[in-house]
């Protein structure tokens, strides 16, 4: 017999400091799609997430296809097989466009497809090409849910979608397009966990689950989908997406850049380069740069904070998009530029350690920062405290570089 | 009278501070005018080294707290992590601040980047001040003590990399004076006397205010569980 999709073991779950779920099991096999719609608070959302591996359990296990996939030891693992996911916070980008997003979700499933019938079937085919920040709500809802959709639409495997609140903002016709996929796509033989109280979410149901007891529905047979997708090798998809997200909103030179700049300007506005003789002082200052630039943090960590997508990526990837070409790039033409200011000529030796400064620094600082990412308010902690530490390093740094 | 035991520790410990501040500024011998650049900064050493002495009881709180709370999820623990966060960020600032002055003093500056000693002292009181103000900003949940118990488990790594930093890197900050390992002491009788009233004063003042302060945190927490009743939550 072939192993549930989705299998939640004597499930207990905290959040904040009260326990949502205990002893709470799951089974979802093909074909099934489960509505949970308990009242405000019954731990609905809760359910989603620890599906998709965002929150730590306290007792049990949840197994994706047969396969652990977090347990309340701390064992967490890929899903084997890529599952959908749309969580009540969108997890979009507004620099991204609708295409790049929609196609970084196939290649997600290792997979490709012509987007253009999906989108129009919701009324986005015209916003296509059109940056994610420029939507409405509804409209930017309608990404989000398609996202979620994607994997089960692509595969002709069935796969586990899992949606929180997947209703809301949707117009009338996109709420219609919605129940009809989810019908076509169960029949196709992939299964759904869905938070809402929509009633005509709940219709389409074929168990109701209010977290404590469970409604089994018949559903009329319908045609069942047909899947999209071509197979398609993909690989580097955390740096290409990093890459990409820097690309669309140039936030690695608004941030680590102009920081590194403004910290050259400053140098040289209260001191004159040809007067000075000793040699530390001069590398100090060119190294400043890369240094002060990588302290400013990984520019797509600060990007994805927007609506949760660093949660739905954590949900897909063990390692979240980063900015892998950025920093040694723009930590050799920082301190290639230093060297001109203070050296008289660009250092090629100098120039490379500047370049291993600014890596070095960026992957601490960004260490640190998913260090805080779970908690409830990540951007009021007071992370940069604990970048001092980095000091001592860097200095030793230039000592050793003074010397070459 | 049990329940004033907190008061009467941190009561004991101010009056012993105050009494090592005047037998420090007054009573003890100065030191060999030729060791030392500025003699007089001296003996701010008898408020400096006893402040460094219960900064690491309060790490040593801090780290025992978070593993309680990491490893057996005790509401205990969390009450001596948050209570050895403040004690600990308290005297470290004091320790901070009394070796600033004295480095002016001794040194010319008050700060060197490259001394391992000052930079992972200083970094534990920046890993409290972190843990106190990112305590006060987040709400009070699993995820907020995991994450800040993570933090206190791996920074108090820096608690033996300070303790050895003047035994194997000494660069600026001077070496030990007490437990050196050479047999002998550089301290005579009367400045050790003060010494070990201070760190007797420091010691109680510091358990004093760590035992007030988890008494506020636990009456936080049934504050906090009132409130979630009247709302009708768990």
């Amino acid at each position: 017999m072939a192993a549930s999709l989705l299998s939640l073991v004597g499930l207990e779950v905290r959040r904040g400091m009260s326990i949502v779920l205990t002893d709470f099991n799951l089974e979802v096999d093909s074909k099934d799609v489960v509505v949970l719609h308990g009242k405000n608070g019954a731990g609905k959302s809760t359910v989603i997430e620890s599906c998709a591996r965002l929150l730590p359990l306290e007792k049990g296990s949840v197994h994706h296809h047969g396969s652990l996939v977090v347990d309340s030891e701390g064992r967490r693992s890929l899903a084997k097989q890529p599952f959908g996911l749309t969580l009540q916070s969108n997890g979009l980008l507004g620099d991204e466009t609708v295409e790049n997003h929609l196609s970084t979700v196939c290649s997600l499933s290792g997979m490709k497809t012509d987007l253009f019938p999906i989108l129009d079937a919701y009324g986005l085919a015209h916003r296509r090409y059109d940056r994610i920040g420029q939507l409405s709500g509804g409209q930017a809802r309608k990404v989000a849910v398609l996202a979620g959709l994607l994997p089960a639409m692509l595969s002709s495997e069935p796969r586990l979608i899992l949606l929180d609140e997947p209703d809301t903002g949707l117009d009338e016709s996109a709420l219609a397009a919605l129940i009809s996929d989810i019908g076509q796509l169960r029949e196709a033989g992939h299964a759904f966990v869905i938070a809402s109280h929509h009633p005509e979410v709940m219709k389409c149901a074929t168990r109701l689950h209010d977290l404590e007891s469970e409604t089994v529905q018949q559903q009329p047979k319908c045609q069942p989908w047909q899947a999209l997708g071509i197979h398609e090798n993909v690989s580097l998809l955390s740096t290409k997406t990093g890459h990409r997200y820097l690309r669309s909103t140039r936030a690695g030179m608004a941030r680590n850049g102009l920081t590194a700049l403004l910290v050259l300007g400053t140098l040289l506005a209260f001191i004159d380069p040809a007067s000075l003789e000793n040699q530390t002082l001069l590398v100090g200052f060119v190294l400043a740069s890369p240094f002060a630039a990588g302290l400013a943090g990984d520019p797509v960590v600060h990007l994805m904070r927007e609506q949760r997508a660093a949660d739905w990526w954590r949900a897909h990837v063990n390692r979240l998009p980063a900015a892998d070409f950025l920093a040694p790039v723009l930590g050799f033409v920082l301190t290639a530029l230093g060297c001109v200011l203070f050296l008289d000529g660009i250092n090629w030796k100098l120039s490379l350690i500047g370049s291993g400064v600014l890596w070095m620094t960026l992957l601490c600082v960004r260490f640190i920062e998913l260090s805080t990412l779970r908690l409830a308010r990540p951007n009021a902690v007071f992370i940069r405290l604990l970048l001092p530490i980095l000091i001592l390093p860097w200095a030793l740094v230039v000592e050793y570089a003074a010397t070459l | 009278m049990r329940r004033r035991i907190p008061e009467m520790f941190l009561g004991i410990g101010f009056v012993g501070i105050m009494t090592t501040l005047f037998l420090g500024l007054n009573w003890a011998p100065s030191v060999s005018i030729n060791a030392f650049e500025s003699p007089a900064a001296q003996r701010i050493f008898y408020w400096h080294v006893p402040s460094a002495w219960a900064a690491f009881i309060a790490f040593g709180v801090l780290f025992t707290g978070s593993a309680l709370w990491f490893f057996k999820r005790s509401p205990f623990g969390w009450r001596l992590h948050v209570a050895g966060a403040e004690a600990g960020l308290a005297c470290g600032l004091m320790t901070v601040w009394s070796g600033c002055v004295w480095g002016a003093a001794e040194w010319g500056t008050p700060w060197d980047w490259s001394d391992v000693r000052l930079n992972t002292f200083g970094l534990l009181t920046l890993l409290a001040l972190f843990l106190v103000l990112g305590r006060q900003s987040q709400p009070d949940g699993v995820e907020t003590r995991d994450t800040f118990s993570s933090f206190g488990l791996y920074g108090f790594v820096l608690v033996p990399l300070t303790y050895i930093a003047t035994r194997v890197w000494q660069i600026r900050h001077p070496g030990p004076v007490i437990g050196a390992g050479d047999g002998g002491g550089s301290l005579q009788s009367s400045m050790a006397l003060v010494l070990l009233i201070g760190a007797l004063s420091f010691t109680l003042f510091i358990v004093g205010h760590m035992m007030i302060s988890m008494r506020i945190t636990h009456l936080e927490q049934r504050l906090e569980h009132a409130q979630k009743s009247l709302d009708g939550g768990n």
